[in-house]
C-alpha cells in the first residue's frame, strides 16, 4: 500500500484516515499483543484502538510518516503496559493474584509484565518511538531478523541459518552485530 | 577464536539451548578469566532488551492482520473532535447528513444480524511437523490452539500425505467445519474455511509468533463467518 500522505492526516482529511487505518493496525495491534496476549488477550483489540486515538491527537507534532508506526506501536505499548499495571495492583489489592499471576512465555522465561526493571519501562512514548524507528533503520536485513528468530522465536543457529540462508558460522556474528547496535541505541538510558 | 566460542555459549546458555557439558565450559571459561563476568553480564542485559525490542521491531514492521471494521467510525468521531475531520469534495460534506442516516440504519441493521447470530462454526486443527517436535515446544503450540479456541479438535500429523486425508475427508464430510492447519516447517497458519462451493482459504506468516498469527486467523475466521450470515 502507499504510504499515508501525513499533511493531509494532519488537517484531518478523512479520506487518508480511512485509507491509513489498515496500514497502522498491525504495529497497534501487534505491540498491544505481545504484552497483554498472555494475560489479558479480550484487552488486546481494545488498547489498539485506543492507541490508534491517541495517534490521532498526537499526529500534528510528527515529521515525517515514517514516525507513524514506531509511535503508534509506542502508544500502544505503553498503553498495554499501563493496563497490566493497574490490573496487578487492583488484583493485589483485592488480595487476589491467581488470574494474573506471573508466568512463562514460550521458551519459559518468567517474567512479570510491566515490570519495573524493564529496559523500557521508563521511556517516555516519543522516546520509545524515536528508539524503535532508529532500531528499524539501522538493523538492515537479515540483522533484525536474526534478533528475531533466536530471541522472540527461540530458534537454533542451525534452524536460523536455514531459515535466512546463511552459514551457520556467521549466525552468532549476525547476533552480536545485531546486540551492539541494539546496546547502541537503547543503551544510553540504562546506562544514565 | 575464544571470543567467539565464548559468545556462541552464552547465546546458546540465555536461550536456553544449551547442553550441560556446553553450561559447565562457559563457568569454566568465566572461572578462568574474570573480565569475561562483565562480558556475561552485558550480554545478559542485551538479551533482555532484545526479548522486549524485537516483538516491538516485529509489530512495527508488520503489515498483516485485518483492520476492524466496526473501529472505523469511532476513530472518525475521534479525527473529527481531534482535528475538525474533513472529507474531500463538497458533494460528500454537503450530503453529509444523508452518510450520517445511512450509517444509522447499516448500525440497526448491524445489530439485528448480531442478535440472530447463530452458534459459532465448529473448528478442527491439524499441527504438520514432518520434523518432529525439535524443542520440546509442541506442547506449548497445541496449548496456544486451545486457549484461542477452546472447543476444536487438534491432531498432531508428521506425515504431508495424511493431513491431505484428513483435509479431504473431513471437508467432504458435509458439515461446515473450519479446518486449520499449522504447518511447521513453513512457518505458516492456513484455514480452511468451507464455502457454498469451493472451500477456500487464507495463509498466516508465523514470522512474528504464532499467538499473532492465530489471533489473526481468528479475526479472519469471524469476519468470514459473518459476512456469511
Amino acid at each position: 500500500m502507499q504510504l499515508p500522505d501525513l499533511k493531509a492526516l494532519q488537517r484531518g482529511d478523512m479520506a487518508a484516515w480511512d485509507a491509513a487505518w489498515p496500514w497502522l493496525w498491525p504495529a497497534a495491534f501487534g505491540a498491544a499483543h505481545v504484552t497483554l496476549q498472555p494475560y489479558l488477550p479480550a484487552e488486546v483489540e481494545d488498547v489498539a484502538i485506543e492507541a490508534l486515538e491517541e495517534l490521532v491527537e498526537k499526529v500534528r507534532d510528527l515529521k515525517s510518516t515514517e514516525e507513524l508506526k514506531p509511535l503508534a506501536a509506542s502508544i500502544a505499548h505503553h498503553r498495554a503496559v499501563s493496563l497490566l499495571r493497574e490490573r496487578f495492583a487492583k488484583k493485589r489489592g483485592e488480595g487476589k493474584t491467581e488470574s494474573l499471576d506471573v508466568t512463562g512465555d514460550e521458551e519459559g522465561h518468567a517474567h512479570e509484565p510491566g515490570a519495573d526493571n524493564s529496559p523500557l519501562a521508563d521511556l517516555e512514548q516519543r522516546e520509545l518511538a524515536q528508539r524503535l524507528g532508529q532500531s528499524l533503520a539501522e538493523l538492515k536485513p537479515p540483522l533484525g531478523e536474526i534478533l528475531s528468530d533466536f530471541f522472540l522465536h527461540g530458534l537454533r543457529y542451525e534452524e536460523i541459518a536455514r531459515k535466512r540462508g546463511v552459514a551457520v558460522g556467521s549466525v552468532g556474528v549476525y547476533l552480536k552485530r545485531g546486540l551492539e547496535a541494539m546496546r547502541r541505541i537503547w543503551g544510553g538510558r540504562e546506562e544514565s | 577464536m575464544n571470543d567467539e566460542r565464548f559468545f556462541d555459549l552464552a547465546m546458546k546458555v540465555i536461550a536456553r539451548q544449551a547442553t550441560d557439558a556446553e553450561r559447565a565450559e562457559l563457568d569454566a571459561m568465566i572461572a578462568k578469566n574474570p573480565a569475561l563476568r562483565t562480558e556475561w553480564e552485558r550480554l545478559q542485559a542485551d538479551a533482555r532488551l532484545a526479548r522486549e525490542v524485537a516483538p516491538l521491531m516485529a509489530a512495527t514492521q508488520a503489515s498483516g492482520g485485518e483492520f476492524p471494521a466496526y473501529a472505523r467510525e469511532r476513530l472518525q468521531t475521534k479525527v473529527r473532535q481531534a482535528l475538525g475531520g474533513s472529507r474531500r469534495g463538497g458533494v460528500k460534506a454537503r450530503w453529509g447528513w444523508l452518510i450520517g442516516l445511512s450509517g444509522a440504519a447499516a448500525a440497526v441493521v448491524l445489530l439485528a444480524m448480531l442478535a440472530s447470530r447463530p452458534a459459532a462454526p465448529e473448528i478442527e486443527v491439524a499441527l504438520l511437523d514432518v520434523t518432529g517436535a525439535v524443542r520440546g515446544s509442541d506442547t506449548n503450540e497445541k496449548a496456544l490452539f486451545t486457549q484461542r479456541w477452546a472447543n476444536a479438535t487438534v491432531q498432531a500429523f508428521d506425515k504431508p500425505a495424511d493431513l491431505d486425508a484428513w483435509q479431504t475427508n473431513r471437508l467432504q464430510g458435509g458439515r461446515p467445519v473450519t479446518k486449520i492447519v499449522y504447518d511447521h516447517a513453513a512457518g505458516e497458519v492456513r484455514v480452511i474455511l468451507p464455502g457454498s462451493g469451493k472451500p477456500f482459504s487464507r495463509t498466516f506468516s508465523v514470522e512474528r509468533g504464532l499467538a499473532i498469527a492465530l489471533q489473526e486467523a481468528d479475526t479472519f475466521i469471524r469476519e468470514q463467518t459473518n459476512k456469511g450470515r
